[in-house]
């Protein structure tokens, strides 16, 4: 009886400490504040840099995930080591990263550098591994002699792919891009190191929390609720994906149900 | 035994501080992130700020004692050795596409470069700002990297990148009063070596330090 009144007392404090910032972000927040040119600016550069990212991400990563969870070869688990490197990179160093890559006087010389494509770029980097680690998860759960059938019953490996990989897989790769989408619009290191910052250009929400902080405390702190909501959208819509899955199966997500 | 005093300062202070006080602990950055920093409660002994605007309103809210000045500097114009955008005067600023990097608002250099930018009738060329930095440090690293045509610093930034960047000045009538102030934070359990902490940076020594980073005279 006190050995469970310990561990409920230990989840309270637990929870308790995870949810007093939120509530204080949302205590202190002034949603009045929401209408000046920074809150705009900073909303329309992030969405438009996070659907670009992202659809990027779906183009390039879908594929990418499709070839290293159906191959085996020499060195797959370094490819695969490669593609999860940037998870868990400190977004610092993947700033240096993208600049001595893609700077001016990077390997590449591109002008990248305060572009919005630089956004873009940030962003894809350290989100779109996410999306990888997750879609191989989903591909690899895919039931195989569904597509042996597939293969059998006349269907090319185009079809096979489209008609009957892609809606199984369906609700695990769902869940990998709203991942990737929340990291992505959380992106804040690289980008304030590859992007630079300037309003209505290369200044996302998390840059504007940031330039405001110590400018305008409340307006940082409204952005904050704004970006919380929108992450909490983002995490409910992953769950109802993992959930409402054609998929007969769960992938690495744990559902809330 | 000296106390270990925790001391937030200018980022523009980041190489000279250290050289007249080894021991202490430093937090560098812009001065408006560590006043903001104060106003949290932050538990320090001095603010070390580039100009005298932030300490003197932190006194006025209670937080820290009366601020001195110690020293003072200038604005001057930096561009990467290889001088991409080929700029070689202020006025060269307003040709359209020239990367120019300058110092957010609120932060002291990015309010020192819109007098300097007044003061030559060029308040256009912020037409070519791409990016607005948070402290001066972070100015400098962009053009010393090469990824910035320009940009606007203290002179003593310039000289901790000799090499990478070449420097264009401006002219004396156009530069604003850049004056540095220190304040002791009056939470700090170490008051004494606090104060001592500021009289060491008015002393002969420190002040020769100050000089020969290219800082000047308090006056």
């Amino acid at each position: 009886m006190i050995r469970r009144a310990v561990v409920l007392g230990a989840a309270l404090v637990a929870l308790a400490f995870l949810a007093l910032p939120i509530v204080a972000i949302f205590a202190r927040s002034s949603f009045g504040h929401l209408s000046g040119g920074v809150v705009t600016d900073a909303l329309v550069v992030s969405l438009k840099t996070t659907l670009v990212a992202q659809t990027l991400v779906l183009l390039f990563g879908t594929p990418t995930a499709w070839v290293l969870a159906t191959h085996r070869f020499r060195g797959r688990s370094l490819v695969v080591t490669l593609v999860e490197l940037p998870i868990v990179l400190p977004p610092a160093v993947a700033g240096v990263g993208l600049l001595a890559a893609f700077g001016r006087m990077g390997l590449l010389h591109t002008g990248l550098p305060f572009t919005q494509t630089a956004v873009v770029v940030a962003v894809a980097f350290v989100s779109g591994p996410l999306y990888v680690r997750q879609a191989i998860a989903a591909f690899e759960a895919v039931d195989e002699t569904l597509v042996a059938a597939s293969r059998t019953l006349g269907a090319g490996p185009a079809k096979t792919f489209f008609r009957v990989v892609l809606p199984l897989a369906r609700g695990g790769l769902g869940a990998a891009e709203a991942l990737a989408f929340a990291r992505g619009l959380g992106e804040f290191g690289a980008t304030i190191m590859f992007a630079g910052s300037l309003q209505g250009v290369t200044q996302t929400l998390p840059l504007a929390v940031y330039q405001e902080f110590d400018v305008n405390f409340t307006l940082a702190v409204t952005l904050g609720g704004l970006l919380v909501l929108v992450s909490a959208a983002l995490l409910l819509t992953l769950k109802w994906l993992a959930s409402s899955s054609t998929s007969p199966f769960r992938f690495a997500l744990s559902s809330s149900s | 035994m000296n106390p270990v005093l925790t001391v937030l300062a200018a980022a523009s202070l980041t190489n000279v501080f250290p050289a007249i006080a080894p021991k202490n602990h430093y937090s560098f950055g812009g001065s408006n992130m560590l006043a903001a920093q104060i106003e949290q409660g932050a538990p320090v002994d001095l603010f070390a700020s580039a100009n005298t605007k932030l300490p003197q309103q932190l006194h006025s809210e209670g937080l820290v004692e009366k601020p001195v000045v110690f020293t003072r500097n200038e604005l001057i114009l930096i561009v990467p050795k290889s001088n991409p955008a080929g700029i070689h005067s202020v006025y060269d600023l307003r040709r359209s596409g020239v990367k120019l990097v300058v110092g957010t608002t609120g932060v002291p250099v990015g309010d020192y470069t819109r007098v300097v930018l007044h003061n030559l009738g060029l308040d256009g060329v912020l037409s070519n700002v791409v990016s607005r930095e948070t402290d001066v440090r972070e100015v400098l690293a962009k053009v010393a990297l090469g990824e910035a045509d320009a940009g606007f610093v203290y002179t003593t930034d310039a000289r901790t990148v000799r090499g990478k960047v070449a420097t264009i000045g401006i002219r004396r009538s156009a530069q604003p009063i850049v004056q540095y102030a220190v304040a002791v934070v009056k939470s700090s359990h170490h008051l004494a070596a606090a104060r001592a902490f500021v009289k060491l940076l008015l002393a002969k020594p420190s002040q020769v330090k100050l000089r020969a980073a290219g800082f000047l005279a308090r006056r």
